[in-house]
């Protein structure tokens, strides 16, 4: 969180995070085109050659002044690829809050499992106390054939109590309603912060 | 974890003070002050083409990726700069303490060795004031925490309005 008083500005940083394939970049995506084009910055990708994220993808949001405070969120997504954990842990520097977008598929249950080890792992060698951070599930590709039920996800990944969400990313379906919860739990926090 | 970082106006006055004078004495075209998150702080000058907040966000990445790989050939030098040199505009970054980057653009006539000069300068006044930053400072007076939760869900209506 960064606020700028002279701006009566609230910056906050939200990152998508889950296994490679999951859908965070599609969300973005729909996310991005679904925002209110007088409100909304560029979408930015740093992808490989293979179309894959390489780096991060960013976009920003704003609202109008609330109770005298111009809130703008950063919304960032990681690279999924085992092998790019450096980066993902680079990304959370900062972060207010979590969607963690897992893929439904039961073939795909280990790459969820290990995603929100690192995750937890990252997180803690960044300072950050388990339970801190407001964090949202958002199952994905509910729409493909042999899921999981959404409380063995749950379970499985010791999200247990934490809102969650069921999506089809490609369609938008539940996109949306997983980054409205993850905004309010952030300003809530935030909110408790600026006191 | 730091409950963020609250920046006053005293001290934003101090920093554009500096980057004001780096910039005519460097003679660049846009200087911006970011967190190591990649949050923007403050800009001097104009950018013609590109977002200011966008170009924070990938410094921040440039510059964390360039600190680890430094780190991978044993050096950990928290104050590291690099600079990428291109046809018409360059761009120079400075990692500040670990914790902000210096992000300075500048035309090619302008030498790389005037820049760097005057944004070491600048950044050795620049840690001072940073370390200043995790200050906080009272909210606005027109702030109302209730009004702020409930005016959220209206301004997400707003921003992600139904067809």
């Amino acid at each position: 969180m960064f606020i700028n008083w002279r701006l009566r500005e609230i910056n906050l940083k939200i990152v998508y995070y889950g296994p490679s394939l999951s859908g965070k970049t599609t969300s973005l995506q729909y996310i991005h085109s679904r925002t209110n084009p007088e409100r909304r910055g560029e979408l930015v990708s740093l992808k490989t050659r293979e179309d894959r994220t390489l780096y991060f993808d960013y976009m920003q949001f704003e609202m109008g002044a609330i109770s005298g405070l111009k809130p703008r969120f950063n919304i960032y997504t990681v690279p999924g690829q085992v092998y790019y954990r450096g980066t993902r842990k680079l990304v959370l520097k900062g972060v207010d809050g979590l969607v963690f977008v897992a893929d439904s598929q039961i073939r795909r249950l280990h790459e969820n499992v290990e995603a929100i080890k690192d995750l937890y792992e990252d997180l803690v060698e960044l300072g950050f106390s388990p339970g801190e951070l407001p964090i949202v599930l958002q199952c994905n590709k509910r729409d493909l054939p042999e899921i999981m039920p959404v409380q063995s996800i749950k379970e499985q990944l010791g999200l247990n109590g934490i809102p969650t969400f069921e999506s089809v990313a490609l369609e938008g379906i539940g996109v949306l309603d997983g980054l409205k919860s993850i905004v309010n739990s952030v300003v809530t926090k935030a909110r408790g912060n600026i006191n | 974890m730091s409950k963020g970082l609250h920046i006053p106006e005293e001290l934003l006055d101090k920093i554009e003070y500096i980057l004001d004078h780096l910039a005519e004495k460097a003679r660049t075209d846009c200087i911006l002050l970011a967190d190591i998150s990649g949050q923007l702080i403050s800009v001097q000058g104009f950018m013609e083409e590109g977002t200011p907040a966008i170009v924070a966000a990938l410094a921040a990445g440039d510059v964390a990726a360039m600190a680890e790989l430094s780190s991978r050939i044993g050096e950990s030098d928290p104050h590291g700069s690099f600079f990428h040199e291109g046809e018409t505009k360059s761009i120079y970054l400075h990692n500040i303490s670990g914790s902000f980057i210096l992000i300075v653009i500048f035309r090619t006539e302008t030498p790389i060795g005037l820049v760097r000069l005057f944004a070491k300068r600048a950044v050795e006044q620049l840690v001072p004031l940073t370390k200043e930053f995790e200050q906080v400072m009272g909210p606005p007076k027109t702030y109302n925490p209730d009004e702020f939760s409930k005016g959220i869900t209206q301004e997400l209506e707003d921003t992600f309005p139904t067809n």
